[in-house]
């Protein structure tokens, strides 16, 4: 007997797109169902249309095997289904408490019962094992705390059946670990986890069974004790996937990046990059690996010019770049893939076109005495779009039409197109799906090989330890330890300078950089 | 481009020119009215400076064809838009006619009593024979009106006696009826009207239509006092709504032809529609940053005072030198006076909305000041400057009315901004600051002097609309110049969604409605009011979008479904 299921179920978005093609899953009572799939593989569509947010073309949906119709979250809510969305749909302003009960909060009389929805907060958070700050305000704690606050808020509100969509994307992995404990909590305790992800090794650890999708449709259902990630790999991608990367040995030359105590404190002069002093040389990868908020992001945006540094200095091919805003950065060649493609990395309104000429309109072909020309910049578009495979009707279209995967190929053509001399990559994969990740890694291995110094900045310690020449780790905004990249690194080893728990000498840090 | 892309462009393209050609047709033959080609075409003759009628005509058809070009199918969007908020409007003004049959209800009456019979001496009765009285029915603001009106005469039995009931003049038009008590209080007779006989019979005794009411020839019954009661007749609910809808159809009449009425009520239209077109591309500017900078009144204002004082000091230039040169004035005004919230929101971080605001109080009591203590003709009873001299303004291309060379000053500026925005790297800018801010800096563009610019930038051309109105059309400096025009142009901008080929559109349509509404008011007496409602509504439509693209997505569904079964079919069918 099936606890939910959706059979035949075919999605035809208002602009064409077929998302889901006779998508048939059934999800078990008190099972944890992964479902893994390339971005744009129509996983969110399956989930939004059992959550109520979009409805099916055709298809039905049977919830303990009676036909039922979702048409809409409140509808959702009340058949017991929960979802917890990739970005958090929480109140920033409103204490976690206030979030939970948000929309059925307890009453007296005509005001909220406050202290009732702390009580109901911590007790539910005790059953399940989910620890939250009841009196905190979401704006001020930890993007795992978040996510456990929309669990909560979904339990509080009966959910049985709970979705969770990439809900590993934004966290640590000390963070992930956790989760993993609540869920299998929250299975404990009698629910149904539904956990959509693209990370196969989560997969394999936390769920009973997989439903593997690829191009709107099921590939199949296994169970996860009878499969291996390079199975489930083949069934996402319909290919061999090639995990390892083609990485030839090559000596590293000139430095092109040196920093010298850069340091950036935060109105409340805490310092979230402490004196870090390092040095990236011509054709390598330097990563910089670290559990995320040990100021990476914020180290990142002051040698990016984003961020004024407090005090220290940096220098690109002994030009420097500290305090000249990023126009200055990016004359000295050094280019970026941002963090937060969406955030920063693109206008989602503009074209892919003019998406990619944001480095360089201002200068030859693009712009001829005091003009742009729109035929230099399309050209520009269409070369970019060829070499770098961006899937996309024409270059006018807006970037925002893009799926997740295509806007950051925009992003990365753009970097990498514009000659660097150095390449700041943070979380490049972010998000992205298999088939682009091996394209991004192969394409940084290259340019690494052809000269190019790289920082790679990734909360993927995998990532980091497969392309990095070099990892340097950062704790509490300071770099303790720097190490070369040696098959018997282990991610242990990297793990105890992570958690702060080892520190590197002055004189062993001085023999790596 | 492929084969099968050629003939649509050509087609798009030939649609254009229809379009183009079509509206001009229109506007000029509304213009110059003739039942015959022939007398029209001599009307049109007849006019002065018809060539440049019909040249700017011409320029109303391309911005109709620019805004089809720029905007393809969703050009229905901006007209049904506005459609919508003109039957909203329909209905308003309906609602707000109902009264008009009101006039049927008030009004001065008089009853009179004529019998050929001998009076009978009664000093405590109201009316004898031959005699008439009178007042009025539900006289406007007044506390407690006169709903009903009762008279009596002393009569003997036999008495042959007619009751008339009448409107008292000219301009009223209650619709009466009377009604005859018998001494004892019991009901004789009424009357709600009068047969075309009796109106002939009585129309000496000033009955005059079938509204009033008559009583004839009637022998009364016994001798005693009788009571005559006259009061409006009800007036029946669709008697009501045909009122209410008369009058509206005759206000939407003045209000969607009345501009192409004359030439003087034509000139009103494209005049206006010039200012319009020029704050609305000022603010299309800021907009596009993203800057909801409402800065373009005041930038209007020292334009116009800029302009305005070069033109009374330098009296003696030519005039080839002094427009120029006042041009230049408000233009650099503007400039200055967009520069400063500019750097205040840059580098301060100052909310532009408001500081914008603020600075156009201050420019405004500045032009007032400056107009009071120092322009103003002393002894003036007024607040105005002198007119300025001929070389000051700008030379009418119609005659006799305010339709000026800012009309080419206008198709410049328009071609201007939209070099700026689609075509220099400024324009770039501002569009990427506007679409993502946080992306615009991260890719090396200097944000904070972005903003400023594109504030300062849009001064310039607000300043201009300051120009154009001192110089163009009141040819003086007056108190008040501007009343609030800048801010119709944050609907005109908004309207063309910030795109400078669709402002002249937008522009002239907007001017087109305000001018409608002034000959609305002046022909059909329908308050200026009603335009304000129709704006409003306009507003809210636009910032209703979400609605617009709902119903797209429907659209867009319901046709994928319909194809997607169509492939099923076809699939059905290929396994029979």
């Amino acid at each position: 007997m099936s606890l939910l299921e959706a059979r035949d179920i075919i999605k035809v978005y208002p602009n064409g797109v077929l998302a889901n093609d006779g998508v048939s899953l059934s999800v078990e009572p008190r099972e944890i169902h992964a479902i893994v799939g390339e971005n744009g593989a129509g996983k969110s569509t399956l989930m939004k249309i059992l959550y109520g947010l979009e409805q099916p073309t055709s298809g039905q949906i049977f919830l303990n095997d009676k036909p039922v119709e979702i048409d809409s979250t409140h509808t959702a809510i009340d058949m017991r289904i929960g979802m917890v969305h990739q970005n958090f749909m929480l109140v920033d302003s409103f204490t976690i408490a206030e979030n939970i009960a948000l929309g059925r909060e307890p009453r007296k009389g005509i005001t909220i019962d406050r202290k009732q929805a702390i009580e109901d907060t911590k007790a539910l958070s005790k059953t399940y094992g989910l620890h939250v700050d009841a009196l905190a305000k979401v704006e001020a704690v930890p993007v795992g705390m978040r996510q456990r606050v929309e669990i909560l808020k979904a339990l509080y509100r009966g959910a049985e059946i709970l979705i969770l969509d990439e809900p590993t994307a934004v966290l640590t992995p000390r963070e992930t670990t956790d989760l993993f404990v609540a869920i299998r909590n929250l299975v404990k305790e009698g629910k149904t986890v539904i956990f959509i992800t693209h990370k196969l090794r989560e997969v394999m650890e936390i769920s009973d069974r997989v439903t593997v999708m690829r191009d709107a449709k099921v590939v199949g259902t296994v169970t996860t004790a009878e499969t291996s990630i390079p199975e489930l790999a083949r069934m996402m991608v319909g290919r061999e996937v090639f995990m390892v990367v083609d990485k030839p040995p090559v000596q590293h030359g000139k430095p092109v990046l040196e920093t010298k105590n850069l340091t950036y404190a935060n109105e409340a002069g805490r310092a979230l990059v402490n004196h870090v002093s390092f040095t990236a040389y011509e054709s390598e990868i330097l990563g910089i690996a670290g559990v995320e908020g040990n100021g990476q992001t914020e180290l990142v945006e002051v040698l990016t010019g984003l961020r004024e540094a407090t005090s220290g200095e940096a220098w690109v091919d002994g030009q420097s770049i500290i305090g000249h805003g990023p126009r200055r950065v990016r004359e000295a060649r050094v280019t970026h893939i941002p963090e937060d493609r969406l955030s920063n990395g693109l206008a989602r309104d503009a074209s892919i076109v003019e998406n990619l000429i944001i480095d360089r309109y201002y200068r030859e072909p693009f712009t001829r005495r005091g003009i742009l020309q729109p035929n230099a910049i399309r050209q520009n578009g269409r070369e970019l779009i060829a070499q770098f495979g961006i899937l996309a009707q024409s270059g006018d279209v807006p970037v925002g039409s893009l799926s997740g995967g295509n806007m950051q190929k925009v992003i990365v053509a753009r970097e990498f197109s514009s000659s660097p001399r150095l390449l700041i990559a943070a979380q490049p994969t972010r998000g992205v799906d298999i088939g682009a990740i091996e394209f991004i890694h192969q394409q940084l291995v290259d340019k690494r090989t052809q000269g190019l110094s790289i920082l790679l900045i990734s909360a993927d310690l995998q990532e980091v330890m497969k392309l990095a020449d070099r990892i340097m780790v950062m704790y509490n905004g300071e770099v303790v330890a720097v190490l070369p990249n040696t098959p018997d690194l282990t991610e242990e080893h990297l793990g105890l300078y992570m958690l702060g728990a080892a520190r590197q000498t002055h004189e062993e840090m001085e023999a790596a950089l | 481009m492929t084969a099968a892309a050629k003939p649509r462009q050509l087609i798009f393209w030939l649609m254009l020119i229809a379009i183009a050609v079509g509206v001009t047709l229109f506007l000029t033959v509304r213009l110059f009215s003739g039942s015959t080609p022939d007398e029209w075409y001599n009307n049109m003759l007849a006019a002065a400076d018809y060539q440049s009628i019909v040249m700017v005509n011409a320029l109303v058809g391309i911005s109709v064809a620019l805004l089809v070009h720029q905007l393809r199918w969703n050009a229905l969007r901006v007209i049904v838009t506005v459609i919508v908020a003109l039957i909203l409007g329909y209905f308003m003004t309906v609602f707000f006619n109902l009264d008009t049959a009101n006039k049927y209800t008030q009004g001065e009456f008089k009853v009179s009593v004529l019998s050929e019979a001998t009076p009978v001496e009664n000093t405590e009765v109201d009316l004898e024979y031959g005699l008439s009285r009178g007042g009025e029915f539900n006289k406007p603001n007044v506390k407690e009106p006169l709903t009903e009106a009762v008279y009596t005469f002393a009569g003997s039995q036999g008495d042959v006696v007619s009751i008339l009931a009448f409107v008292a003049n000219r301009r009223s038009t209650v619709n009466l009826e009377v009604e005859l008590l018998g001494p004892d209080g019991t009901l004789l007779l009424a009357s709600t009207g009068a047969t075309e006989e009796e109106v002939e019979r009585f129309s000496e005794n000033d009955v005059r239509s079938a509204d009033d009411a008559v009583l004839a020839d009637f022998a009364l019954p016994a001798d005693g006092v009788y009571t005559i009661q006259a009061r409006p007749e009800v007036v029946p609910f669709n008697v009501v709504i045909d009122e209410a809808l008369t009058s509206t159809n005759a206000a939407y009449d003045a209000f969607l032809l009345g501009a192409l009425g004359r030439v003087n009520r034509w000139a009103s239209w494209i005049q206006d529609a010039l200012t319009l077109i020029l704050v609305g591309l000022s603010i299309a500017i800021v907009f596009r940053a993203q800057q909801f900078s409402l800065g373009a009144e005041g930038q209007l204002y020292l334009g116009a005072l800029v302009s305005g004082a070069i033109v009374l000091s330098f009296t003696q230039l030519p005039a080839l030198l002094l427009i120029p040169l006042a041009i230049l004035g408000s233009m650099v005004a503007g400039f200055l006076w967009g520069l400063l919230p500019g750097a205040l929101k840059a580098y301060l971080g100052a909310n532009e909305l408001v500081a914008t605001l603020m600075l156009n109080t201050v420019a405004i009591r500045f032009f007032e000041m400056v107009l009071t203590m120092q322009l103003k003709p002393p002894g003036a009873g007024y607040n105005s400057s002198e007119v300025f001299v001929a070389a000051g303004q700008f030379q009418p291309i119609v005659a006799n009315t305010q339709v000026t060379i800012a009309v080419y000053l206008v198709i410049i500026t328009v071609i201007v901004t939209w070099l700026l925005i689609t075509r220099t790297p400024l324009g770039y800018e501002i569009r990427m600051v506007g679409a993502n801010r946080k992306f615009a800096e991260y890719g090396g563009v200097n944000t904070r002097r972005t903003i400023m610019l594109a504030m300062a930038v849009s001064g310039i051309v607000a300043g201009l609309a300051g120009a154009h109105l001192s110089m163009g059309i009141f040819r003086q400096l007056v108190s008040g110049m501007s009343f609030g025009l800048a801010f119709e142009g944050v609907v005109v901008a908004l309207l063309a969604r910030n795109n400078p080929l669709v402002i002249p559109f937008t522009g002239l349509l907007y001017a087109y409605l305000r001018a409608g509404a002034q000959f609305m008011e002046r022909d059909a007496n329908v308050s200026f009011e009603i335009v304000r409602i129709i704006q409003a509504v306009i507003i809210l439509l636009i910032t209703a979008e979400a609605l617009v693209a709902f119903f797209q997505a429907r659209r867009q569904r319901q046709r994928s479904l319909a194809h997607s079964s169509a492939v099923v079919a076809v699939e059905e069918g290929a396994h029979v």
